[in-house]
């Protein structure tokens, strides 16, 4: 048995078999309730704690450092004053912080009156963990009512849809990943296009008829139609618009509304959005 | 089973820290690839079909909290294992020089590999703007390996799993 052809090679067929069931995976895909969504799933579930707490860990050491600096600062004009000074700022620090959370909850609140929709908030808790992919760790999961393919917002904006989940958490797949695309309009001119990312992280208008009346600073919403982001939802404002782009379609490029290394807090629509007519009909 | 709970500590501790620490350093190629170094140590070390499947499972895992094509990273984690493997049947010396070396390439090739099968190969001449920082991701990468190896030597010798691969 050991020196025969199938021992010698194991590693090299088992690797080869393990590469097809990749390739099987990746172009099948992975849909919520299949087999192979299980472990998916379940390590999402075990790691989201984790990961929970390295951000807390490291907004701590942050805060430590902060804190640190303040210190070394006030020992020089007087040690009763300096340990006074870091209590208050430590305070002046915790309440402002819950001072943000509050705020941008209130935002979230007041979007979610606007909207008319179902929606739930959710705490970001991480972000995608080889950098390659453009995607978030929300705190929130199927026991929340989450829903892969649900509109992830926030105030500012349209940040992406959920992606995958488990009972305790769930990844957002954000607008500017390179696989990633929605339905939206030029707001002044009414022409339409597909908002897509960019593998070095930009976001484009594709499919925007080199006729279109498009111009730099113009505001992209949403349209609807692509029954995941409700109609009217801003997504940027172009930044550049070249007419000289290879190919049938102008080369537009778009500067997001969200800054999506700041967010702390998101939106879920969990209710689909009802059907809209075309916008550029209007 | 040691191995497999003992690289199944690293993986979690890994894509936890390379998941949470991105929100404070707004450089992402400054955070190194902990779970290419930790597929490259199994492909240096662990010889047999275990080990193989083990690092479809943290590439599987890795899918999980990282892409948007369940099986990708799967597919570049074997991979990476494979060449590991490869080199270290090939070579008398697989010291942590070689494994950061692999490292190094491994992340850049895995990066490229993976906007190849994402968004098809035209997709690769959009890549340049990504090269620098890839580069730099991968030169951290490297030089943190081998910090990583011995920590998982040590944690070997202590859970009593052999350090080198017998040689077939």
């Amino acid at each position: 048995m050991r020196g025969s052809f199938l021992w010698r090679n194991r590693v090299l067929l088992t690797s080869g078999v393990l590469l097809i069931v990749s390739l099987h995976l990746i172009s099948t895909g992975v849909h919520p309730g299949d087999l192979a969504a299980r472990p998916e799933s379940a390590f999402l579930e075990i790691i989201s704690p984790v990961d929970a707490a390295f951000t807390r860990l490291s907004d701590g050491v942050s805060s430590i450092a902060t804190g640190y600096l303040d210190l070394v600062h006030v020992r020089e004009e007087n040690a009763r004053l300096r340990i006074e000074l870091a209590r208050v700022n430590s305070d002046r620090a915790r309440l402002s912080e819950l001072e943000v959370e509050n705020r941008h909850l209130g935002e979230l609140l007041e979007l979610k009156d606007v909207l008319g929709a179902k929606a739930v908030a959710a705490n970001v808790i991480g972000s995608d963990a080889t950098g390659l992919s453009r995607t978030l760790m929300l705190a929130s999961g199927s026991s929340d009512g989450l829903r892969p393919g649900m509109a992830v917002l926030a105030n500012q904006g349209v940040v992406g849809k959920i992606i995958s989940i488990s009972p305790h958490a769930s990844r957002v797949l954000l607008i500017d990943d390179h696989n990633s695309a929605l339905d939206g309009f030029d707001q002044r001119s009414r022409a339409r296009g597909i908002v897509a990312g960019l593998v070095d992280g930009g976001l484009i208008l594709k499919y925007a008829d080199r006729s279109q009346d498009i111009r730099i600073g113009d505001t992209i919403v949403t349209s609807g139609l692509d029954g995941i982001f409700p109609r009217g939802l801003l997504v940027g404002t172009i930044q550049s618009v070249h007419r000289g782009a290879p190919g049938l379609f102008l080369g537009v490029r778009i500067e997001p509304a969200v800054d999506f290394r700041e967010l702390e807090q998101v939106l879920i629509v969990t209710q689909p959005p009802p059907h809209l007519d075309d916008p550029a009909k209007d | 089973m040691r191995l497999i709970l003992l690289f199944a500590a690293f993986v979690v501790l890994g894509l936890a820290f390379e998941s949470a620490v991105p929100h404070l350093v707004s450089f992402r190629a400054l955070i190194p690839n902990l779970i290419i170094i930790l597929v490259v140590d199994l492909g240096l070390r662990h010889h047999g079909v275990g080990p193989a499947m083990l690092a479809f499972a943290i590439g599987y895992a890795t899918d999980a909290l990282a892409g948007s094509h369940p099986g990708l990273n799967a597919f570049m984690m074997t991979m990476v294992f494979l060449v590991s493997y490869g080199i270290s049947t090939r070579l008398m010396v697989t010291n942590a020089l070689v494994g950061a070396t692999v490292v190094f390439f491994g992340v850049i090739a895995t990066a490229l590999a993976t906007v190849a099968f994402a968004d098809g190969f035209n997709a690769l001449s959009d890549t340049g703007s990504m090269l620098p920082g890839l580069t730099l991701q991968a030169a951290i990468s490297a030089i943190v390996a081998p910090f990583i190896f011995s920590m998982l030597a040590a944690s070997k010798r202590m859970t009593g799993l052999p350090v080198r691969a017998k040689r077939e």
